[in-house]
């Protein structure tokens, strides 16, 4: 890892080469090691580094980009003189307003040095641990451990300096019998944090409760929804319309429903990056400080999260959500409000339905309501009078998850952060919905 | 930079390596996008970096570096070492190569343009007008277009005296056009969602004639507010192009992935239903059906001169007359099993901080006999369905829903309305089982798929797809309704 100075130094260093009358530089930099298991053993187990420097030069009304990981002064010089090119060649845009003043440097402690420095031979050992966990049982274990470090900076003409550098890991098990599987997935900024063991008796008891699963007529059934699957539904209305470029070109589920109660009284969520509870990052790509946004209160559609140049065309300030470099500004750290059920009580408050442990390929059918298309996968069971009676074969669901979450009964009072590959994090409660339309059934 | 490979060669077997691989990677890329007459990116992007991949004790370690440096190499070469042995603390045994691989050679892909000869303003200049042709129809309330150029330079070497050298280009771009009205948003993509893209140079994308589809595209997409929705049922569903390409990917492409069969992707993309015993033994589609995979035929994405093992590019049946008879193999894969398969030449990384995984090459449905007019004349009811909108499938390849841009009803013969909303949905073998027709070659398109996800940490794979329109019987439409 490059650390502050030299990451500040280095920013310095290639805003001093740049002659357009605006340039910021966004660094990204990572430092991963990752161990994935198969089959009960390691098969894959890599370690990489990278540093980016992303270049945007202003010239007027016009803004051209270049990116490099070369960090040799030539390769410095030649991202930023291409990234003037780029803007010279551009139309103005009168929609640019500029790249975004300095803005008080925000700090967030997601450091942990242990988890910046795990070794190999500690990955090794939690993978082997699950394996053997999985195994008592004759269950297959396929997983991965990640642990590493992400640090990002902008530096700007304007006088945006900011530095913030993060630590990550995280686990991820499946277990998989002949007729059942399971899963489990662990995360955060702290690897100790991370009960590995427990998270191994999850997948394993998911894949021995689910064997022999029976087939069930597709249809619309009440669920549970463990936490693992609401993290996809907060993803999709994340992915597919809480950014403001979707809801300005009028492809957001958003759309037309601003302002109204378009969900259940029960749905509460935001996004905060700077909250330790999820995965922080401070500030975004432009370094402006990652604003808590409240997008759903108490099932009333609010606002989308903004960059500077969605933010500029709406005449207010950016609220810090160009997670990338380019590509449209994208809540990554979200959060809803949790209930007073317990998993147990949302089951138990359940005369038929299924109780769901996530999604699998969920895929934007449509975008006004953000109808989802998916399967269900590694452990999907039958609820009877508020038990769970049986495992079912995975199925099919075509669901608008706007519609969805207005029919939010019950919500757990424990709340699960799920660290996604990407940098994506949402901290979620298991969910109790009134209907969720069933559209096939698997082999 | 060949003193990096062979550095790296040496100080891995020095440090009791058996077997090591080193990639050297350099990748130079133009993108553009212009979204409804703004430019919203155009970007030079350049990425350089070198990874080592080794076996020690039969167990595998892997480290990268964007600083090529002799004292970078050393760094990663250990710790790649050091990672190895760390693998096997959790072992089922060491890994076997099978025959080893001595390829040595040059490859570039055949261009007539260099891509990154014609000027910006151009490249911008066909963006820009297209965008404005779509703008000039009433009704469109966003606009999008982008091209993309890549030159990747990479230089592989591995401990059995290979030496490999290429260069590969691609080309892509594409346009799209929303309307909204009526409560309804529609949209419609040319000449396929996302982009088209293939292993070529500026002529592909000057062949597309994108300026001259915008203001088609975009009257379609407002058409299509009020246009009838899909209806629910069973019936004979014509496949176009570009949709079956992106089916031909899902539901067997990745399905053939033989690493997927042995379980590697189990926790992340999934596993296969084309499990082992069913190689030479399975009914996968009709006779009809014949599905090959190579990595020769351009412009698909998967075409080159050596996968990231160095084994060359090779052409492999896997659907004979519907019967499966092939997978795409790495070395480990074909070696660990008693089948008597070869590696085919199917494992690539995904830049050089990236392990090869097994990954499709061009996944073709050969063409059949039929015109597609005589196709449409010959279906008394149906519907054809064309361009991707959403895709989903399970984790063992079986069941499968899609959704397409645009519809059209057959009725006794002739195609009659559009419509909108249309989805299809099924399971694998029973889809390709009722194919019945193929149409010719007049209308077979090879396409790019440039967003294949797989692997951890992710990989983005570029694949090709031939395909021309086919007819299936007794296909379940309409499940958005």
């Amino acid at each position: 890892m490059l650390g502050r100075e030299a990451a500040l130094v280095l920013l310095d260093k290639a805003l001093g080469y740049s002659k357009a009358q605006e340039t910021d530089i966004y660094l990204n930099a990572q430092d991963l090691g990752l161990s994935r298991f198969a089959g009960g053993a390691i098969h894959q187990n890599v370690a990489h580094g990278n540093v980016v420097l992303n270049v945007r030069s202003v010239v007027g009304k016009r803004l051209g980009r270049a990116t490099t990981n070369d960090l040799s002064d030539s390769g410095i010089k030649k991202a930023v003189e291409s990234a003037h090119q780029n803007a010279l060649l551009m139309p103005e845009d009168s929609n640019f307003i500029g790249l975004p003043p300095p803005s008080d440097a925000v700090t967030v402690e997601s450091w942990d040095e242990a988890t910046a420095f795990c070794s190999p031979e500690t990955r090794a050992k939690i993978a082997h641990g699950v394996c053997l966990q999985g195994k008592e049982h004759d269950l297959n274990v396929s997983g991965a451990c990640r642990t590493g470090v992400q640090e990002i900076a902008v530096v700007s003409s304007h006088g945006t300096r900011a530095y913030h550098a993060g630590t990550f890991a995280g686990l991820i098990i499946n277990t998989m019998s002949d007729d059942s599987a399971g899963w489990a997935k662990g995360g955060g900024w702290r690897l100790a944090d991370m009960d590995t063991e427990a998270l191994g008796r999850e997948a394993v008891g998911k894949a021995v409760d689910g064997r022999k699963p029976m087939a069930i007529e597709p249809g619309r059934y009440p669920v549970v929804l463990d936490t693992y699957a609401v993290d996809d539904i907060l993803e999709a209305l994340s992915l597919y319309g809480m950014g403001a470029q979707a809801v300005q070109e009028g492809r957001s589920w958003m759309n037309d429903i601003i302002g109204d109660r378009a969900m259940s009284p029960n749905v509460t969520i935001w996004d905060d990056g700077s909250a330790t509870q999820g995965w922080p990052v401070p500030f975004d790509a432009e370094g402006m400080p990652r604003r808590r946004v409240d997008v759903i209160t108490a099932g009333v559609i609010n606002t989308p999260v903004h960059n500077s140049y969605t933010a500029g065309k709406d005449g207010i300030v950016s609220t810090g959500h160009q997670a990338y470099f380019t590509g449209a500004p994208i809540a990554s750290n979200l959060f809803m409000q949790e209930g007073d059920s317990s998993l147990q009580g949302l089951i138990r408050s359940t005369e038929r339905g299924i109780y769901i442990t996530r999604f699998f390929y969920t895929r934007l059918a449509h975008s006004k309501g953000c109808v989802m298309t998916g399967m269900t996968r590694d452990g999907t069971f039958m609820i009877e009078n508020g038990q769970i009676t049986h495992p079912v074969k995975d199925l099919r669901f075509t669901q608008s998850y706007v519609d969805a979450l207005a029919g939010v009964e019950l919500v757990g009072r424990e709340s699960k952060l799920v660290l996604n590959e990407v940098g994506f994090a949402t901290r979620v409660p298991a969910l109790k919905l009134s209907s969720f339309n069933f559209t096939g059934v698997t082999v | 930079m060949d003193d990096f490979l062979s550095r790296a060669l040496d100080l891995a077997s020095v440090q009791g390596a058996s077997y090591c691989d080193v990639r050297l990677v350099e990748t130079n890329q133009e993108r553009f996008v212009v979204r409804s007459g703004a430019v919203d990116t155009l970007s030079n992007d350049e990425s350089l970096g070198i990874g080592v991949r080794v076996l020690v004790n039969g167990f595998w370690g892997f480290a990268s570096t964007n600083i090529v440096s002799a004292a970078e190499v050393d760094r990663i070469t250990g710790l790649a070492v050091e990672i190895a042995k760390a693998s096997a603390q959790s072992n089922n045994g060491p890994v076997s190569l099978g025959p080893p691989v001595t390829s040595r050679g040059v490859y570039t892909t055949p261009i007539q343009v260099d891509p990154f000869s014609i000027s910006s303003e151009d490249k911008l200049g066909l963006l820009l007008e297209s965008d404005r042709r779509m703008g000039s129809v009433k009704g469109i309330s966003a606009r999008t277009g982008n091209l993309i150029f890549i030159k990747e330079h990479k230089t592989f070497a591995n401990s059995e005296d290979a030496h490999v050298e290429q260069t590969i280009y691609e080309a892509g771009g594409g346009i799209m056009a929303t309307a909204r009205g009526n409560g309804e948003v529609q949209r419609r993509s040319y000449p396929q969602s996302m982009r088209q893209q293939g292993c070529a140079g500026w002529e592909f994308v000057d062949a597309m004639d994108l300026v001259g589809n915008a203001e088609r595209i975009a009257t379609e997409a407002v058409a299509l507010l009020s246009a009838d929705h899909c209806p629910s049922g069973v019936t004979t569903l014509i496949v176009g192009a570009s949709q079956l390409g992106l089916q031909i990917h899902e539901s067997c492409g990745h399905a053939i992935e033989l690493d997927r069969v042995l379980g590697s992707e189990a926790a992340y993309a999934g596993t296969s239903f084309l499990t082992t015993d069913k190689l030479n033994n399975f009914q996968y589609g009709s006779e009809q059906v014949n599905i090959t995979a190579d990595s020769v035929r351009l412009p698909g994405l998967g075409s080159y001169g050596w996968d990231d093992e160095g084994v060359p590019a090779q052409s492999t049946p896997v659907v004979e007359n519907g019967r499966f008879t092939g997978y795409l193999t790495s070395r480990e894969t074909a070696a660990g099993l008693d089948l008597g398969l070869k590696p085919n030449g199917s494992m690539r990384a995904a830049s050089w901080n990236r392990i090869p995984l097994i990954r499709m090459t061009n996944v073709s449905l050969e063409p059949g006999n039929w015109e597609l007019e005589d196709l449409i004349a010959d279906t008394e009811d149906g519907i054809m369905m064309e361009m991707n909108r959403s895709w989903s499938i399970d984790d063992r390849r079986f069941n499968f829903q899609f959704g397409t841009e645009i519809g059209y009803e057959i009725k006794k013969g002739k195609l009659g309305k559009i419509l909108r909303n249309c989805t299809y949905t099924g399971i694998t073998p029973e889809f390709w089982n009722s194919c019945d027709a193929v149409c010719n070659d007049k209308l077979w398109t090879m396409w790019g798929i440039p967003n294949c996800g797989k692997g951890q940490p992710g990989q983005i794979g570029h694949t090709g797809h031939g395909a021309a329109p086919a007819r299936f019987r007794n296909i379940q439409v309409g499940v958005m309704k």
